[in-house]
């Protein structure tokens, strides 16, 4: 029997003992090495080879991947470790730490119980590093924290013990800081801050593949001492021998990360807004293997021979090939056509897989990442929140027209892998748009078009995407149909920023029983009746129907919100989607006769009301920032400022860290095109620099015209506004 | 001076004489054919027939710019024509307003109608009729089944006893303001609409009226189960559901439309 096919066994006999499980992610900023750590866990397992463990990249299974040497997807592996006597089954995840791929990330979390944070030695706490914390402790994953490459400290820094144990200290007091601050306010948990004492901390190297945590010291007997003694004598493959890496952290990870049993009472219900006393919660909080079947699709992957797997936790009941299981979101059932679990990049298909354990399943063709898939129809999950919205539209187009169906299935299947993905698809024109969280995540995916599915792509300069939002009443507006037979009157006014924010993160959403909506408005800040009149949230903008029984308009309706839709996705200015507007529908005056107040009539009437209105609210536009950090050698702080300068940019604060100057700021999206190469080359290499997507702010009115028309133009629109926009 | 011209129910002969000469005389004449049309003849037959020039009209000429009939009427003759009546199912109200509005001169010239055929070939009184309504197809209403005001219309005439007209969808080929239009005209057929109500009330019965006006009109009683299974042949087609039927009315019916006698609510 081969070595895996032997692991895969053990796996089965564990699957059934969620006591004995453990779903974990591993998360860091980028390059602090949790790919390298990943192998590692594999190579202890038995998985990969020691030898190859940590040049192999055995997550990174796409060829770009490896090559660029960063994870882009989320992976999934299953293992075996044994702890006290115990041989545990842990699901891992791997996670992209590039800002782009962050939505994988988020969903990652949705899957797990505890989240591997890793943080290199030598740079500390990075942005990323607080952004995926904040990612696994909003979704009620326990963290624990390793730190990497301590091996720069000694062997290439040359650092004493003090001076070394006063950096390692401040690495973890810096995001103890982050997680006391990001938890004060979660009442369901307790003090998820980590401590050397207790073992929720571990350091080490994952390229020599040793580590040391405080329970490894008390039973290797090998301590810091002996450790930087060690590596200084370069008997590294010693020290991984005495006190090899993998055991730490799964020790680590089996001690301290809540088994399903104990993790999901309380995690249910952060995700679920069901009723918690139906038997459906119940059996969801007792991880019940005889219960009905509840998976939450995480990740959407394509296999060459099986097509499309689902991977996702399954929360209650046993997954089974041939169950008939209902999608959210979507009619009728889907069948299973196989379950299985993940090894390594590969797939193993077994008999079933019980609650408690990350599955892969084919079969079911309407999921999507965020999918909540179930034997009984059902409350969905919660929708998995990753906020970043897309900045960046790229126009792609087949270089060879026989490739268009081709290139569009593949498209649709692009945005269902990857949700952070918009896709727009013009049949017409045969140009079609992707949009994403940066330059890095759209060449990512249309490389991986071009190579994986064979289709030559022609692809435009990257565009970046805006936003229209006002800045004050409309005061009432009428809008007439063509036919002149109805009428409408609404008012638009600016939705509270807390609102809009709150929607955005999803707390918010029509999703939602309308009872719990109403009172998240109103937390939020809606007044009473304001939040009960709510008719639908679109984007970020909300319709409220104030009207007061006028006949036909329930039938009406429909069409009123598809008029108000298709104003605000293309606002009045440059057909860019409007944001944070409060829309009142105050009145309306309607034809008796269905056929005379139709699609034809309603729509515009709606729509052109909303569009005067808007420009009656002084609608202006919004552009896209970044958040921008850079670390740089002293002498080349001013280059590296001047780059942030330059781009009509703000820089917020200078300051010095170890022997390096971190230059903070914020800067336009459009600005940030090819930044890349530009700090490269301004100084001379030595940066190192991170972005992240801040939001949108109002565009300067002197600006405002000329971006206006310039997109317009782009657009192949009129170039002339309406006569009332005379304020920009 | 603008005269609106009802063409009547099926061709170029559908016109009143008085219609004729009113269009024969006029400068210039518009039609639209958006709201309903003629289905036994072309614009070509009518301006060979009236020996006149007709320019037809899209929706958006009459109902978002219609500046250019109006400045036209101003100092000429103009004719405005429909199919049916001018101002019954399709409803130029707000056009006329609108000349009104700028000091011209209107005159109405009737046509004649599906609302008064209807009446005519069923035998169904014409005093006992209720509200209409029409039946719009499912893509341009916004739901899949039948809207509820069609539903509610039909039961609030039939707890008067009375019956109700349903006028049924028409979508025409260059009506390029609708939402979602179809290539050529799309005519819904009695059979469809009997089908979409049957799924409401299936025993009902209902009377079909196709190709009024034409040479070879029908009518046919049946169940709205029944009719949906059944073929009516060429458009226009129309659907009578009758409330309580007087004596006269339901021989009529059992005559004229073959109706099922047992299954009518007489009184």
């Amino acid at each position: 029997m081969g070595r895996r096919k032997k692991i895969v066994e053990q796996c089965e006999r564990l699957m059934d003992k969620p006591e004995n499980i453990r779903n974990i992610a591993i998360a860091a900023h980028v390059d602090h090495g949790k790919t390298t750590l990943t192998d590692n866990l594999l190579a202890g397992a038995g998985m990969i080879s020691d030898d190859t463990a940590g040049q192999q990249l055995a997550m990174d299974t796409e060829e770009d991947e490896q090559e660029r040497g960063i994870t882009i997807d989320a992976a999934n592996v299953s293992m075996t470790h044994e702890y006290e006597d115990t041989n545990h089954l842990i699901n891992l995840i791997d996670t992209p730490g590039h800002v782009d791929f962050g939505g994988d990330v988020t969903r990652a979390m949705r899957a797990v119980d505890g989240a591997l944070v890793v943080v290199d030695a030598v740079e500390g706490a990075m942005p990323q590093t607080e952004t995926v914390l904040r990612q696994a402790l909003r979704e009620g994953v326990k963290p624990a924290l390793f730190i990497n490459k301590v091996d720069r400290l000694i062997s290439e820094l040359q650092e004493g013990p003090e001076e070394m144990q006063k950096r390692l200290l401040s690495v973890i007091s810096d995001v103890n800081d982050l997680i006391a601050g990001m938890t004060e306010e979660m009442d369901d948990v307790d003090d998820w801050t980590v401590s050397v004492e207790e073992g929720t901390v571990g350091f080490g190297s994952a390229l020599y593949k040793w580590g040391v945590s405080m329970p490894s010291m008390q039973r290797t007997g090998m301590d810091f001492g002996d450790i930087m003694e060690m590596e200084r004598a370069d008997k590294r493959q010693e020290l991984h021998e005495k006190t090899p890496l993998s055991n730490v952290v799964l020790d680590m990870v089996c001690e301290h990360f809540p088994n399903p049993v104990k993790a999901q009472p309380m995690r249910i219900p952060r995700i679920w807004r069901g009723d918690d006393e139906s038997e459906l919660a119940e059996t969801m909080r007792l991880v019940d293997e005889d219960g009905e079947v509840v998976l939450m699709v995480t990740d959407i992957g394509i296999d060459p021979h099986a097509g499309e797997i689902a991977a996702g936790r399954v929360f209650s009941g046993t997954l089974e090939k041939g169950q008939e299981l209902y999608v959210s979101g979507t009619a009728g059932k889907n069948r299973v056509q196989s379950v299985g679990i993940y090894m390594g990049g590969e797939r193993e298909e077994v008999e079933h897989v019980p609650a408690g354990n990350i599955a892969a399943v084919t079969g079911l063709k309407d999921a999507i990442a965020g999918s909540t898939v179930s034997s009984v129809e059902m409350t969905p999950f919660e929708s998995i929140d990753h906020i970043s919205e897309p900045v960046i539209t790229k126009s792609i187009e087949a270089k060879n027209m026989d490739d268009l169906p081709k290139l569009i299935e593949t498209l649709r299947q692009v945005s269902k892998e990857d949700p952070t993905i918009q896709i727009e698809i013009n049949e017409d024109t045969g140009e079609h748009l992707i949009s994403g969280q940066g330059e890095l995540h759209l060449e990512v995916q249309t490389q991986r078009i071009e190579r994986n599915q064979g289709i030559p792509v022609n692809t435009g300069e990257p565009i970046v995407v805006f936003r229209e939002a006002i800045q004050q009443n409309s005061g009432e507006v009428e809008g007439i149909s063509p036919n002149r037979h109805n009428r409408f009157y609404l008012e638009i006014e600016p939705l509270a920023d807390d609102i809009v924010e709150s929607i955005k993160h999803g707390n918010i959403s029509m999703d939602m029983p309308e009872l719990e909506r109403r009172e998240a408005l109103q937390e939020a800040g809606m007044d009473k009746d304001t939040s009960q009149d709510v008719e639908t949230i679109h984007r970020t903008n909300v319709l409220v129907d104030e009207t007061k029984g006028i006949q036909h308009l329930n039938e009406t309706m429909e069409l009123v919100v598809e008029g108000m839709q298709e104003a605000l996705d293309d606002g009045p200015l440059a057909a860019e989607p409007v944001e944070g507007a409060l829309i009142r529908l105050h009145d309306a005056r309607l034809h008796e006769d269905t056929i005379h107040r139709g699609p034809a009539q309603v729509i515009p009437a709606v729509r052109n009301a909303v569009h005067n209105a808007l420009v009656k609210g002084k609608v202006r536009l919004k552009e896209p920032m970044q958040d921008v950090r850079i670390d740089v050698p002293n002498e080349h702080m001013g280059a590296a400022s001047g780059e942030i300068q330059g781009r009509r940019g703000r820089v917020d604060d200078m300051y010095q860290e170890g022997d390096l100057m971190v230059v903070e700021g914020e800067a336009p999206v459009e600005e940030m095109i090819g930044f890349s190469s530009d700090i490269r080359s301004a100084t001379e290499g030595r940066a190192s620099w991170n972005t992240e997507n801040s939001g949108f702010q109002f565009m300067a009115d002197n600006l405002q015209r000329e971006q206006i028309m310039e997109i317009r133009e782009r657009k192949g629109m009129k170039l002339e506004l309406y006569e009332q926009v005379d304020y920009i | 001076m603008l005269t609106f011209i009802g063409l009547g129910l099926y061709d170029e002969r559908s016109i009143t004489v008085e219609g004729r000469d009113a269009l024969r005389d006029a400068d210039r004449a518009y039609v639209e054919f958006y709201t309903s049309k003629l289905l036994g003849a072309t614009v070509d037959d009518l301006e060979r027939h009236h020996d006149v020039d007709i320019e037809v009209l899209e929706r958006a000429d009459v109902e978002q710019h219609p500046e250019r009939v109006l400045d036209a009427a101003e100092t000429e003759s103009v004719a405005f024509c429909t199919a049916g009546d001018t101002m019954i199912a399709t409803t130029h109200t707000d056009l006329r307003l609108r000349a009104h509005d700028r000091g011209i001169d209107t005159r109405v010239v009737h046509g004649v109608t599906a609302e008064t055929a209807a009446a005519s070939l069923t035998g169904l009184q014409n005093y006992r009729f209720g509200k209409a309504t029409t039946l719009p197809f499912e893509y341009a209403h916004a739901g899949s089944d039948v809207p509820n005001s069609v539903l509610d219309t039909i039961q609030e005439n039939r707890d008067r006893g009375l019956h109700t007209l349903v006028f049924l969808d028409i979508k025409v080929g260059d009506d390029t303001a609708g939402a979602d239009v179809r290539d050529g005209d799309e005519y819904m057929t009695a059979s469809h609409a009997a089908d979409r109500l049957a799924t409401h009330h299936p025993d009902r019965v209902a009377v079909v009226v196709a190709r009024a006006g034409s040479p070879d009109p029908l009518v046919h009683a049946d169940t709205l189960t029944n009719l949906a299974e059944a073929d009516f042949g060429d458009p226009l087609h129309l659907l009578v559901v009758p409330g309580d039927c007087h004596l006269l009315e339901a021989d009529a019916l059992e005559a004229l439309a073959d109706a099922p006698r047992d299954k009518l609510d007489v009184v």
